[in-house]
């Protein structure tokens, strides 16, 4: 049986679990963010009522104490008292998804605060990506989410680094169990996917076949030409798509070829680990499209000796390929460039402020049963610690438990030497 | 064997008395306690280790027993397993008589002519403890092992044709001879014997299990002309073994190409979608979630 090589990539989880199609990824966050405001909504309302009960009951009692809600559990809802009257005013689908955007971008930041390499943090943006899909920021606040899931990509990219190192690094409140405790979470939301298919290394296979091409020595599939002809045909290539072909010298075709790898890059790079891009294209598509960006004669010749011009699928991928570029060109931080000063810093100022709103806003429409994951993966664990002390049949039970194991293995092993014995009494 | 007489029963008692004491240098074991008797197979006549040594240590020589006169070798002697000595040769007997009449239930086609094959070994057994056509037996129990062992090399020139001492083995004859053996003396072929198979020959291991892959865009080069591949390979980072250069560029085209081909949009919008399923993961693992308390999924939504 032959496999080529979108077979193989069929074969990725990247693929099987976290391709979609745009529609379905509206749909799919649209549902995510309905059902997390349900819950919000819902969890609010019955921590107001409990409170309103306890009040009543210590006003019962008859103990001076004002009441205003700020009691024990008053830590753990943001802003309780302010809007105890009001509804909690939840995100829109389009506002989870800003904000997730903004902390893919705050995601480059603290990568290159802690100075890691560029796949780390490209995994570590799609992990989040990925992860917001099946869950919502009022659910598990993004903040918390992103340094966990950056100190996995650091494993998973093999560039370790211990926690409490890590943990020292993020910030005075931040602790080793706070890194650790979403852990799981995460893990589920990925649903143990950890591959990432970046195009980066592809990139470099395409730019490296390209130089092939100019130096006369190109041997893949050509499109029934030569490797002389298909150099010819390049060193002929018009600059822009609209331009005359002039023919120019190989040196600075080679030159021009360097150059779109370097821009294709940096757009591969900077930009499109922040779209959805890695979810609506393949690795290949994606590479391509930055390419198209970036040197667009090159990049359809290139094409054009890949594929015939002439067969269906060209057509179709190149529309694939060039939506691809549109979703790409279209995000923010690509027609920044392109803007003038002032009006770039204008608009991002505006930018700035509009997320810092949105952030402001999620503080108080947070669930509050998901604040404290820090206690929430310890109430998981096995030896949960409720209130003070364990429940005290189960750690009666846990005891004999206990002591008989010790019994048996004492009655194979025999028993542990006493300390005595091996100092000769 | 003049200990045969000490099989009657009345003679027990002075049998034990007897083991006392060293038919040879008669010294008895009241006055050496670590006193040791053994035994050689050859004629299975008892004497103590003191003699052993004294005698035999210096070379073969004869048996000091009156009337035996067998040369006996200081490395055939044993201690006896069995106080009855006749015992001891009828073990060592069947030993040797199971060693080369080896045949399993397996290896016949009915029970009955396995139960055929059995009564042959309890007959050549019996004759050589009674001593009844010793030679005869002698050279029936060697010729039969001689036919074996050909069969046994027959099996392995079979698979490995190439060996070369399976076919010395072959051009001796021994095979033929030991059949013309079986023409002349009858009582030696075993009816029913199953013909010996030869396990049929491995296919060679294949790592792809069937699959080959085929390159649709790309041929891998020998060599690329960039920069930086010219500067990897004369950097000694990537000139450890173990790492290829050539496997890099593969990966890297592989991954070029990857996917070169699939649209999402339609294949995707196609195939009948699990993943948009919020129950999270396999069946197996809601299943779980559904029935036992201890696996923690946290359910998204």
């Amino acid at each position: 049986m032959k496999l080529n090589e979108d077979d193989l990539y069929r074969s990725s989880t990247q693929f099987r679990n976290w391709s979609f199609t745009a529609a379905q990824l509206a749909t799919q966050r649209r549902r995510i963010n309905q059902q997390a405001t349900e819950r919000v909504k819902a969890n609010v309302a019955r921590i107001r009522a409990q409170r309103a009960e306890d009040a009543i009951a210590r006003d019962s009692v008859g103990e001076g104490e004002k009441e205003n809600g700020s009691g024990t559990s008053g830590a753990n809802t943001p802003n309780a008292v302010a809007q105890s009257a009001t509804e909690v005013d939840c995100l829109t689908a389009a506002e989870e998804m800003k904000i997730v955007d903004e902390f893919c971008e705050r995601a480059v930041a603290l990568g290159s605060h802690y100075s890691f390499p560029l796949n780390v943090v490209s995994t570590a943006i799609q992990f989040l990506r990925r992860f917001y899909l099946y869950n919502s920021p009022m659910t598990y606040h993004v903040n918390t989410i992103l340094r966990t899931i950056m100190f996995m990509a650091t494993k998973i990219e093999l560039f370790s680094i211990h926690v409490s190192q890590y943990a020292q690094g993020a910030g005075r409140n931040v602790s080793t169990e706070s890194i650790l405790a979403p852990e799981y979470i995460i893990m589920q939301g990925l649903r143990y996917n950890l591959d990432i298919r970046h195009p980066f290394r592809a990139i470099k296979a395409g730019h490296m076949e390209m130089v092939e091409m100019v130096h006369g020595k190109y041997q893949g599939p050509a499109n029934g030409m030569s490797a002389k002809e298909v150099q010819a045909k390049m060193l002929q290539l018009p600059t822009n798509v609209d331009a005359p072909a002039v023919r120019m010298p190989e040196k600075r075709v080679e030159e021009r070829i360097h150059a779109a790898y370097a821009t294709a890059t940096h757009t591969l790079r900077t930009i499109a680990v922040l779209t959805d891009a890695y979810f609506l294209y393949t690795p290949s598509q994606i590479w391509l499209a930055a390419h198209l960006l970036a040197d667009e004669p090159l990049t359809l010749f290139y094409l054009s000796c890949k594929l015939p011009p002439s067969s269906p699928h060209y057509a179709k991928l190149l529309g694939v390929l060039r939506s691809c570029a549109s979703l790409i060109s279209s995000h923010r931080l690509y027609t920044n460039t392109s803007l003038p000063k002032d009006e770039r810093d204008k608009r991002e100022a505006q930018h700035q402020t509009e997320v810092k709103r949105l952030v402001q806003k999620l503080k108080n429409c947070r669930d509050p049963e998901k604040v404290d994951l820090v206690k929430l993966n310890q109430a998981q664990k096995r030896d949960a610690v409720e209130g003070d002390a364990l429940e005290e049949s189960k750690a009666k039970r846990r005891k004999l438990a206990r002591e008989g194991y010790e019994k048996e293995a004492d009655a194979f092993w025999g028993p542990e030497l006493g300390k005595g014995a091996a100092v000769g009494e | 064997m003049s200990k045969q007489a000490g099989r009657a029963g009345g003679a027990s008692k002075r049998q034990a008395e007897d083991g006392d004491i060293c038919p040879v240098c008669k010294s008895s074991r009241y006055l050496n306690s670590t006193m040791e008797f053994k035994i050689n197979p050859a004629c299975y006549h008892r004497m103590c280790d003191t003699c052993v040594e004294r005698i035999f240590k210096k070379g073969n020589n004869m048996c000091p027993v009156a009337g035996c006169a067998k040369t006996l070798a200081y490395k055939g002697f044993r201690r006896a397993t069995f106080e009855d000595l006749q015992v001891e040769r009828e073990v060592d007997i069947r030993k040797r008589v199971m060693k080369v009449m080896n045949k399993k239930e397996d290896d016949f086609e009915t029970l009955r002519d396995y139960n055929d094959y059995l009564e042959q070994v309890e007959e050549i057994t019996w004759n050589l403890i009674l001593n009844i056509d010793k030679d005869a037996t002698e050279r029936k129990l060697d010729r039969f092992e001689a036919v074996q062992k050909a069969e046994g090399n027959a099996g392995v020139s079979k698979r490995e044709p190439t060996k070369s001492t399976a076919r010395v083995a072959l051009n001796k004859g021994i095979v033929p001879e030991a059949l013309n053996n079986d023409d002349a003396d009858t009582d030696f072929s075993f009816r029913g014997l199953k013909k010996r198979v030869a396990p049929p020959k491995e296919a060679p291991f294949d790592p792809w299990g069937g699959y080959n892959i085929a390159q649709q865009y790309y041929v891998l080069q020998d060599n690329y002309d960039v920069d930086w591949y010219a500067r990897m390979k004369s950097d000694p980072a990537h000139l450890v073994g173990g790492h290829s250069m050539q496997e890099y560029c593969s990966r890297a085209l592989r991954e070029a190409f990857g996917g070169f081909g699939v649209f999402i949009e339609d294949e995707i919008a196609a195939r009948d979608d699990p993943s948009m399923d919020a129950g999270v993961g396999t069946e197996h693992a809601a299943a779980a979630a559904v029935s036992g308390d201890n696996v923690n999924m946290d359910d998204v939504f």
